[in-house]
């Protein structure tokens, strides 16, 4: 029973079994799994990656090299060729965040802690959605999550929030307070995208009894908190009919540029938050964080992720008890996690995204036979590219999301090719124990023993029922 | 005849890579002298039994009259060649192909993937990481050169760099039409992949990559004949490559194998008619070897098809063969005389024709054949007389 809760540790909580790694857990599953809930379990160096301000810096002066034409100033042709290189340089830096991120999933021993940030990482997507976003995504993640997800979930939402990577994912640093005189005198205005999103997606969830007046009031409070550079030294100027230089320094910084704020007190959800502008939107924040509906939201997504597409109530009722008695702890609602009996069925219920099957694949057989070549393409031709979430919900995280003909047709021809990547050596009825032990059903089993090459053994243990699902 | 390269074969749209590590180096300086060896590896475990069946063996009905062709070619001994096969049948009554009917590497096991890599690395029971060929090319008495046709390098030519190409039809690497049927099988309790595996299949069809007859296509007997042209071309080219490894899938006929040998048998014998053509002249000089990990099951099982089995066939053919024999000794097929009671006993040790290929269609008469590239193999001597 141990060594069948071991492989189910390793591929359902952690992202799949490196070898020797079934055995490790056999111990004491539970264990194995709880020892990688602690604070930086999830933090990564990011050396040799950009940081957000480096790339803000990058891009600052890049735009004096190929912003508008002055007199001296390179000319189309020059400036054409400035273009291209700045978005060469934006995909090399996203494939570089690419592999690093499947780099270190693929090796991490605590790869509960790797899914748990990836989890959180989804719940607060941003998106390579345009060259802006491109250099953002990664060092969003790094810096915004990682650090936080074994922390309280507030302190999640407003490291999250609170990011250049989401402010200007989600125009929060272009909403200015309608009734501000840069508004009045720039034509701009209030954006309600953040305010929706952190409402609907993020915390209380869609028809949980907020209204679009909640929506506008807690953008307004959020109006203000901006991303430091020269368009918010312009913006902010604007109102004081001089300049704000201060405001550039240090491009990539997140400040409260209080000319922005619409002034007064704002109502959400029947409470006001009056008071100091700059503390409006923390204080909307703390509400929403520990509120019941947020807590049922996360507790159902966390299900659904942990247990079943359709999760029992039972288990979305004590992942809810979890998050309220802890105020949103999130090492005690990861350690409840780990102790749901619902999500230790022998069943495999969770049909993996092309992500977790490329990650649990290299894990299993080494990146270099899992990926081959430019990795960013291979998540593509899987319809899963890192850091490229469709729209601000993230990724789909159930099983009809995956599965249509022509996804699984792709995952056998990428079965396929891995399978003649494989090691010589390393037998597919080897490679099957080392992967899924005694998740792999006998008749799995006798498939992959009975092929007529490795090549086509390694194929069907790949896109096993069992290897498909975790 | 065709002016053809390995840049050609790019500009076509193909997969090719060269793993050469000896720049400059000139094919065919060595004692080959224009002579070409071509290794076929039928992988899963062809019937040898059906494709050249001892008609006048009293047991062989007995033990699977539904496996024998009613229509099978008479050739010589008592052996018949299957209906599906008449090119090779010719070259059989032209001399230019000969029939190993029991033979087997040292390997007594039957798992596909310790015999095939066994068979090609040349070892008795640990599987090396470098194969024989390419052992052999480096002992070679001056530079040769090989091409691989198959989605991967195989075991045989892996190992220390050696001048080494290889090259598979651009439709690759999809999987086979065997790998489906098994997938399929996999997903019987499994409602969400087996209906969208179906409906990717059947969405192929329509797409016309894959003949409606549910066979062909996808690495399987359709890519036969084009694998076995693309090895004739390189050969075929000046300053080409003297040696030829192509991998044909699809032989593990545990279920309605008569239907699914028909086709494999025919493709096959039109893929070497295909060869012989894009070699035109070179044909002469060339020696042909097509050879299962191993046989299999005398007796037919229940599903209409055998399992896996010891004892195996190997086709030999080519203009430099001394054709229209059938080499090695008949050891019957009374149950007494099978293998653990049901499989056919290998009369030949395939490392003997390797040995014998080697050592005189290429020239490499080398005290090495007995060590370091087939280890402990001295009591398989070459196999004399083949060409």
């Amino acid at each position: 029973m141990s060594r069948l809760a071991a492989a189910i540790a390793t591929s359902r909580f952690g992202l799949g079994a490196r070898p020797g790694e079934i055995s490790d857990a056999a111990g004491d599953p539970r264990g194995w799994l709880e020892a990688q809930i602690r604070p930086g379990a999830a933090v990564v160096s990011g050396e040799g990656l950009l940081s957000t301000q480096e790339v803000f810096a990058a891009r600052i002066a890049d735009a004096s090299m190929a912003g508008p034409r002055e007199a001296g100033e390179p000319d189309e042709e020059a400036r054409r060729a400035i273009q291209q290189r700045i978005q060469r340089e934006a995909r090399e830096g996203l494939q570089k965040e690419v592999e690093a991120r499947t780099r270190h999933a693929a090796s991490t021993p605590a790869s509960f802690a790797e899914r748990w940030l990836r989890f959180w990482a989804n719940h607060f997507t941003v998106a390579a959605r345009n060259a802006q976003m491109i250099g953002l995504v990664g060092p969003y993640e790094r810096e915004a999550i990682r650090p936080h997800v074994f922390g309280r979930f507030s302190g999640l939402l407003g490291n999250a929030v609170f990011h250049p990577g989401m402010l200007v994912f989600l125009d929060a640093a272009r909403s200015i307070g309608p009734s501000t005189i840069p508004a009045q005198r720039r034509d701009a205005g209030l954006n309600e995208n953040l305010a929706r999103e952190i409402l609907e997606l993020h915390t209380l969830g869609v028809g949980s009894g907020y209204t679009q007046e909640d929506i506008v009031e807690f953008a307004k409070a959020l109006t203000g908190w901006t991303v430091s550079g020269p368009q918010t030294a312009r913006l902010a100027a604007a109102g004081r009919g001089g300049r704000a230089p201060e405001l550039a320094n240090e491009p990539g910084r997140v400040l409260f540029v209080a000319p922005l704020h619409e002034p007064g007190a704002r109502t959400v959800l029947g409470k006001v938050h009056g008071g100091e502008g700059k503390l409006q939107a923390a204080s909307i924040l703390d509400v929403l964080a520990v509120h019941p509906a947020t807590a049922r939201l996360i507790a159902t997504k966390l299900a659904r992720h942990f247990v079943a597409d359709v999760p029992p109530e039972s288990a979305i009722a004590k992942l809810e008890a979890s998050f309220l008695s802890s105020g949103g702890d999130l090492a005690v609602l990861a350690r409840a996690v780990i102790h749901l009996d619902e999500a230790w069925q022998p069943e495999q219920q969770k049909f993996k995204t092309p992500e977790e099957l490329l990650v649990s694949a290299a894990r299993a057989a080494g990146a270099q036979a899992a990926f081959g070549g430019a990795q960013r393409q291979v998540y593509a031709s899987l319809a899963q590219a890192p850091f490229s979430a469709p729209s601000p919900a993230g990724w789909a995280d159930d099983t009809a999301a995956w599965s249509g003909a022509d996804a699984v047709k792709k995952r056998l021809e990428w079965a396929n090719a891995v399978s003649r990547r494989m090691v010589r050596g390393l037998s597919p009825t080897d490679f099957l124990d080392q992967a899924l032990g005694e998740m792999a059903g006998q008749r799995t089993r006798q498939a992959v023993a009975r092929a007529e090459s490795a090549e086509q053994g390694f194929t069907l243990a790949l896109m096993s029922p069992e290897f498909q699902r975790r | 005849m065709t002016m053809l390269n390995r840049r050609s074969l790019l500009l076509t749209g193909c997969a090719a890579t060269l793993v050469s590590v000896a720049p400059g180096a000139r094919a065919d300086t060595g004692g080959a002298q224009g002579r070409k060896l071509v290794i076929i590896i039928l992988r899963g475990a062809m019937d040898g039994l059906a494709a050249l069946p001892k008609i006048d063996d009293a047991d062989i009905r007995g033990h699977r009259a539904a496996l024998v062709d009613p229509g099978a070619i008479k050739l010589s001994d008592g052996f018949a060649l299957h209906s599906a096969m008449p090119g090779l049948a010719a070259m059989y009554s032209a001399n230019e192909a000969a029939f190993v009917p029991a033979i087997a590497g040292p390997y007594r096991e039957r798992s596909h993937f310790a015999a095939q890599d066994l068979l090609e690395c040349g070892e008795i029971s640990q599987v090396s990481a470098d194969g024989w060929l390419n052992r052999a090319m480096l002992k070679a008495p001056g530079v040769y050169a090989a091409v691989s046709i198959g989605p991967s390098q195989p075991l045989i030519l892996r190992g220390a760099p050696v001048s080494a190409t290889s090259w598979s039809p651009p439709v690759l690497p999809e999987a086979s039409e065997d790998t489906l049927q098994r997938l399929l099988d996999l997903y019987e309790h499994d409602m969400v992949l087996k209906t969208s595996l179906s409906a990717a299949v059947g969405a192929d069809m329509i797409a016309g990559s894959m003949k409606a007859d549910g066979m062909g296509g996808r690495g399987g007997p359709a890519q036969y004949v084009p694998q076995l042209e693309a090895a004739g071309k390189f050969l075929a080219q000046p300053q080409g490559p003297q040696i030829a490894v192509v991998s044909l899938e699809g032989w593990d006929t545990h279920i309605g194998q008569n239907q699914a040998l028909q086709q494999r048998f025919a493709a096959l014998d039109n893929g070497i008619a295909a060869m012989k053509t894009q070699l035109g002249d070179i044909w002469k000089k060339t020696a042909v070897m097509a050879i299962s990990e191993f046989g299999r099951t005398v007796r037919i099982n229940g599903g209409g098809g055998t399992d896996h089995g010891t004892g195996g066939l190997a086709i030999l053919a080519g203009g430099a063969i001394k054709g229209g024999r059938m080499l090695g000794d008949w050891p019957g097929l009374k149950s007494s005389a099978l293998f653990e009671d049901r499989d056919l006993r290998p009369a030949v040790d395939a490392r003997s024709v390797f040995k014998g290929l080697l050592r005189d269609q290429l020239g490499w008469a080398s005290a090495d054949l007995d060590t370091a590239i087939f280890r402990d193999s001295v009591a398989a001597k070459a196999m004399g007389g083949l060409v």
